[in-house]
């Protein structure tokens, strides 16, 4: 009879896990289809006239530089583009659900409020895969042109492309942590601010180790250490000169992306669990 | 007002506006006052550094557009006397370019090119932001045998010839530089001064550079020692002539049959002609050949 039990309670569990990725997974794709309604990858419109353009004219005004200004300007403009989309969409994955009141027949229904948040945020994430993966196709057809032909910058330029999608995907979550409890503009502003301290890290070290005062060393060193460090997601100069990322140090930023998702989503979680929608 | 009939009223109201705009545009160029020339030469605001600090991860991109504001700088003061040669610009004032490619250096330190550039131009403007800029490059990219190239370059040309032959024999040690580095390093020490060095180093910098601008450099100089060559062959020419009727040939056909003997390539006129293909102008009376003024041969 035991046994039995142990049996029913442990496939109840798994139907349950397996129900809340199901719906974490309808609530990723709404999302999707929802970016893609609000015309968010228009943007790659912009960004292919500005490579096309860029691929035609650099040439001349770069002085046979245009190899490395093509990597530079599209890994650049793909980052700047991103973090657009992350700030000014991610500010509004919850919001709008508040806003149209939409957010009542969604928890009406068997969600949590954890799983609401992990899916709108896979549901941006998504997008901005999808866009840099675009971006990252449309830099390497402008690398053909320029080069008439093969180029051995294009398998280079993908780690670099890799590193920027996960620097988009920790700025989608300070960005979806910060919706979870302001409005959107504070939140945009607040995500902004943490995309530039974010690539102000050496800085604040820096600082940290250069103060007399123990309490401001103290300090500047936590925040040193709390704040995301989004300068070891900057590999686009080196990518524009070939050089490639070691596995060890892909891995390791891969792995403090996910740790640091992971508690930021937590922290989302934990605040918009406690929000009152009445 | 129908649909119709407001979607084409304000189809127009669009098309003329935009054209009233591009008119009135026009108009305001007109009347602005003409601009500022020394405009161009404003320092820059923000140093490398401070530059490479703000820039959020785009400092390649930054580099890219402070390396193309410094080939438009140089291009802009050059566009209306396109014959002087890149390694003569001083009397261009370019203060800003050393800054320019400063910043350009700190904002992407692995970037080559404004290290050449610097090296190439810089020293008519100012040697010690050149030697400074390109140690800079090595110090950044220790592996880099083409800037310990450049920088000998420089010293060579600051007729510094013992500096120049450490500098090569330093490059040459790097794994993957070419042997004639350890060439260079020896005539550099034992004739520096010599026209043979001249012909190796701007020889091996027309054979290395992937800048068109200075392999078009190194050209037209290998074509001045060629021309140098050729000027003090016509000169002993020119004293045989004299020795033999007591005085300097007045015009190019009296000498003529001397070419002629000697298979020297000549124009209709007699003149010979100097590597580019351009005649000679010969100076009468006094015995010496000049380079014509439209010949693409720098004077200096």
């Amino acid at each position: 009879m035991e046994s039995t039990a142990a049996i029913t309670q442990s496939t109840t569990r798994t139907e349950s896990r397996q129900g809340k990725l199901w719906r974490i997974a309808a609530i990723a794709r709404n999302a999707f289809r929802e970016a893609v309604r609000d015309r968010v990858l228009y943007n790659l419109v912009l960004f292919v006239l500005l490579l096309t353009g860029a691929s035609v004219f650099i040439g001349e005004l770069s002085g046979g530089q245009e190899r490395k200004v093509i990597v530079d300007l599209g890994l650049s403009a793909m980052l700047l583009f991103g973090v657009f989309i992350a700030i000014f969409v991610g500010v509004g994955l919850v919001y709008k659900e508040i806003e149209r009141r939409t957010i009542y027949a969604v928890f009406s229904k068997p969600v949590g409020r954890g799983e609401f948040l992990v899916g709108k945020y896979l549901g941006l994430c998504l997008t901005l895969l999808v866009n840099v993966l675009v971006m990252g196709v449309g830099v390497s057809l402008a690398l053909l042109y320029v080069s008439h032909g093969w180029d051995p910058l294009i398998p280079k330029i993908w780690p670099a492309v890799l590193l920027i999608y996960m620097e988009l995907m920790l700025l989608t979550a300070t960005a979806l942590l910060f919706s979870s409890f302001s409005s959107p503009a504070l939140s945009a502003l607040l995500t902004f601010m943490v995309f530039i301290i974010g690539h102000f890290s050496a800085d604040l070290k820096s600082l940290a180790n250069s103060l007399g005062g123990s309490g401001a060393r103290w300090l500047f060193t936590g925040l040193y250490y709390l704040l995301p460090n989004l300068s070891n997601y900057s590999f686009i100069t080196p990518a524009a000169h070939g050089r490639t990322p070691s596995p060890g140090f892909l891995f390791a930023t891969a792995l403090y992306a996910f740790v640091y998702i992971a508690v930021i989503l937590a922290a989302a979680t934990l605040v918009f669990s406690r929000r009152n929608f009445k | 007002m129908n649909d119709r009939t407001r979607t084409i009223a304000l189809g127009l109201v669009v098309v003329i506006g935009i054209a009233c705009a591009a008119l009135l545009v026009r108009g305001l160029d007109t009347m602005r006052p003409p601009d500022d020339p020394n405009a161009i030469d404003e320092s820059l605001y923000i140093n490398g550094k401070t530059a490479r600090r703000i820039s959020l991860g785009f400092n390649g991109l930054a580099a890219d557009w402070y390396w193309m504001r410094s080939l438009q700088y140089v291009g802009r003061k050059i566009i209306n006397d396109n014959d002087v040669p890149l390694d003569n610009l001083g009397l261009l004032n370019l203060k800003l370019l050393a800054p320019l490619l400063d910043t350009a250096t700190t904002l992407d330190p692995e970037f080559l090119d404004p290290y050449e550039y610097a090296a190439i131009v810089l020293p008519a403007i100012n040697v010690n932001e050149a030697i400074r800029i390109t140690k800079k490059g090595i110090d950044a990219n220790p592996n880099a045998w083409r800037l310990y190239h450049h920088l000998g370059y420089i010293y060579w040309q600051q007729h510094d010839y013992q500096a120049a032959s450490e500098i090569y024999g330093r490059g040459a040690q790097i794994e993957g530089a070419p042997p004639w580095m350890e060439a260079m390093k020896a005539k550099m020490a034992a004739d520096g001064g010599s026209r043979a060095t001249a012909r190796e180093i701007y020889t091996r910098m027309y054979e290395e550079s992937a800048d068109e601008k200075v392999r078009d450099m190194a050209r037209r100089r290998l074509l001045q020692l060629d021309s140098l060559d050729q000027r003090e062959s016509l000169g002993k020419l020119f004293a045989a002539y004299k020795a033999r009727t007591g005085k300097c040939p007045s015009s190019w056909k009296e000498i003529e049959p001397v070419f002629r003997a000697l298979r020297v390539a000549v124009d209709a006129s007699g003149a010979p002609l100097d590597p580019s293909g351009t005649p000679y102008v010969l100076r009468a009376g006094a015995c010496e050949v000049e380079l014509d003024p439209k010949s693409e041969i720098p004077a200096k």
